[in-house]
């Protein structure tokens, strides 16, 4: 229990450190640890699969991908922000926690424990036999990605 | 069959960018052009007669052994099938012009067709995960489509939308996470089955909450609806008629009536709740839109003003508020893309969107001139155009339920929006013709014969509004007056 805690404090301080970090760098690095917990709390929790998702991709592969794309941008022309951006996100990340505190232990003691089990199955019946459909749905999200990118990314007619 | 409609779309986006290799324009045209053509042929021939015995689930099979793929039609999915097919096929058609100087046009077609794939397979679905998933495809898709001009603002609006539309999809998923937790199935009947049983009173008011702020982040009712104001106008033309004539419509209303009326029951404090927040819509939308200088931010505002009275007839829950709300998604649907894409053939004439610098347009353009006359008077609800009866049946319904209050507001909120479009009319087409605009000419073959196709339907659907409403609009208000588990328990499940 404690060490769950731990890692939940963790979680919330390192995804906190993401949002107001203002270096790029920094913050990429606090989201990979946020997330490389979050991947251990998946594995005590019995969830193998999605921890090592969750490490592998989100902590891993996003992470590189993020730390190329920084390393291959310069850091000329900084926008400027609005101040209320820096005081608005801990206010408010401040008064969630307080909400949460107070709200959330009330109400999971209202949630029943589960009716019937969860869809059942090893990993691969889940996914290839159940969740055929979301399969279909992934392909559907990777062509958008890489056709967004290809348009975006265009290069412009002469007449433009 | 009914995989054609998610399927079909997502094939040809694939094979696009190869084609696009060999022919800019020609190829890219055609090939997505047919794939609308036959989205609609299918709606209307195949996909409906299907429906004739009530809701059909089919589960399909791939090399002999059944996979989970279930997907239903029943009279709201067939509804919008349609409606999105015909959008598309306009908007498509439009695009053949239009398109030709932002370069790119095969990308162009792809995203398209993954958007409406996205919408297909979000109404298709059985399955509140696949709701989800759905959303995300039209939504990544949109985004790079609002910012296809590659110009600061576009990029800009594109962000907003991105971020704001992220913020949504966290409410939804997370809604959808409590669900899955306390009745253990994803599916619309497992979910509808399992509540049932459960005295979940707290968590469920939560996730509804959660619903509301995603769905109506999506559908951009106010108070959530700062990005489409940016992000509708900022689109190229045919993408603001899909995004304000289909997408905030699917992702946002169809999304919020299927889960609320259709899985988790609309319950009379949650119809209050959507009441409010339609009629809010309605209202403060109607009143931001009189101010807009931009003409695709006044339709952008329009767009909020006009889903607020939806959700407003379909927030009532009675069946004839629900009809009239069906009905008037459909007949904004037409009306909105046409406008959107008549502002598009204004934009490409005059390079203006400034309302204050038009003038006298309709001697000049007179075919875009009279399908924006049709459009504008449409959407403001003027007899015998379709807008009339479905803003009258909405009327009627709140009349019915005794709720004169919100009528009333409805009525006035009619009034205001004639006011904003006549501003349109008088600004852009009537009074004199500027001296700025004598060489302007009337837009290209296809963007004038798109845009006169739906004034037709507009026009059509008005005077054949009793053989629209019960051919296509009342068999879907019957499905959500049905509830899910007819769907299931009709065919045995």
């Amino acid at each position: 229990m404690i060490v769950q805690i731990a890692l939940l404090a963790g979680l919330v301080v390192f995804s906190a450190l993401a949002v107001l970090a203002r270096d790029l760098l920094k913050a990429a690095i606090a989201l990979a640890v946020a997330s490389l917990l979050l991947g251990i709390l998946f594995f005590l929790m019995n969830a193998p699969y999605v921890g090592a998702f969750e490490i592998s991709v989100v902590a891993g592969l996003i992470t590189v991908l993020f730390m190329t794309t920084i390393a291959l941008t310069k850091a000329e022309g900084d926008v400027r922000e609005s101040k209320a951006a820096r005081w608005a996100f801990p206010l408010f990340f401040a008064v969630f926690l307080i909400i949460d505190i107070l709200v959330m232990k009330g109400l999971i003691g209202k949630i029943p424990a589960l009716a019937s089990p969860p869809e059942e199955g090893t990993f691969g019946e889940t996914l290839w036999k159940m969740r055929t459909f979301d399969l279909v749905g992934q392909i559907a999200v990777i062509f958008a990605g890489v056709f967004a990118v290809l348009a975006l990314f265009r290069k412009r007619s002469k007449d433009e | 069959m009914i995989l054609l409609f998610i399927a079909l779309p997502l094939i040809v986006a694939g094979i696009l960018p190869l084609v696009g290799k060999f022919s800019k324009s020609f190829l890219p045209d055609l090939l997505a052009n047919g794939v609308f053509a036959v989205l609609v042929a299918a709606a209307v021939f195949s996909a409906r007669p299907l429906i004739g015995n009530g809701p059909v689930v089919q589960t399909l099979s791939w090399l002999g052994e059944s996979v989970n793929i279930q997907l239903a039609l029943d009279g709201l999915s067939v509804l919008m099938l349609f409606v999105i097919a015909l959008v598309s096929l306009a908007s498509g058609l439009f695009s053949i012009n239009y398109m030709e100087h932002y370069g790119g046009k095969a990308n162009f077609y792809a995203l398209f067709l993954i958007m409406v794939a996205g919408m297909n397979g979000l109404v298709l679905t059985t399955d509140l995960f696949n709701i989800y998933l759905f959303l995300e495809v039209a939504a990544v898709a949109s985004y790079a489509l609002v910012a296809f001009g590659l110009e600061h603002d576009e990029l800009e609006a594109s962000f907003k939308y991105l971020m704001l539309s992220a913020v949504a999809s966290a409410f939804i998923l997370l809604s959808i996470a409590v669900i899955f937790g306390l009745t253990g199935g994803l599916s619309f009947e497992a979910v509808s089955g399992g509540l049932a049983s459960l005295d979940v009173k707290y968590p469920m008011a939560i996730c509804a909450a959660f619903f509301i702020l995603g769905f109506g982040l999506k559908a951009a009712l106010i108070p959530f609806h700062a990005w489409l104001p940016d992000a509708h106008p900022s689109a190229p033309a045919p993408i603001s008629a899909m995004l304000s004539g289909l997408l905030i419509k699917v992702s946002g209303v169809y999304a919020l009536t299927r889960v609320f009326i259709g899985v988790l029951g609309l319950t009379p404090a949650l119809s209050k709740v959507l009441m409010w927040l339609g009629v809010i819509s309605l209202v403060a939308a109607a009143f931001l839109a009189l101010g807009q200088k931009d003409i695709k931010r006044m339709l952008a505002y329009s767009s909020i003003s006009q889903v607020g009275l939806i959700v407003l007839g379909i927030g009532l829950g009675t069946p004839l508020g629900i009809l009239g709300g069906l009905f008037h998604l459909f007949n904004h649907a037409l009306a909105k893309g046409l406008l959107f894409l008549n502002s598009g053939s204004i934009m490409q004439s005059t390079g203006t969107r400034n309302l204050d610098e038009m003038g006298g347009l309709a001697r000049r353009m007179p075919f875009t001139a009279a399908t924006t006359l049709v459009g504008s008077l449409s959407i403001a609800g003027v007899p015998p155009l379709n807008g009339f009866w479905s803003k009258l049946i909405i009327i009627v319904a709140l009349v019915q339920a005794n709720q004169w209050a919100f009528a009333v507001i409805a009525v006035l909120a009619s009034v205001l929006t004639l006011w904003y479009y006549l501003l349109i009319q008088r600004k852009a087409f009537f009074g004199k013709l500027g001296e700025r605009w004598k060489d302007v000419k009337e837009a290209p073959f296809w963007m004038t014969a798109s845009t006169a196709g739906l004034a037709l339907l507009c026009i059509g659907t008005g005077v054949f509004f009793a053989l629209t409403v019960k051919d296509w609009i009342q068999p879907a208000a019957d499905t959500l007056a049905n509830g899910i588990q007819a769907m299931f328990s009709s065919l045995g499940f």
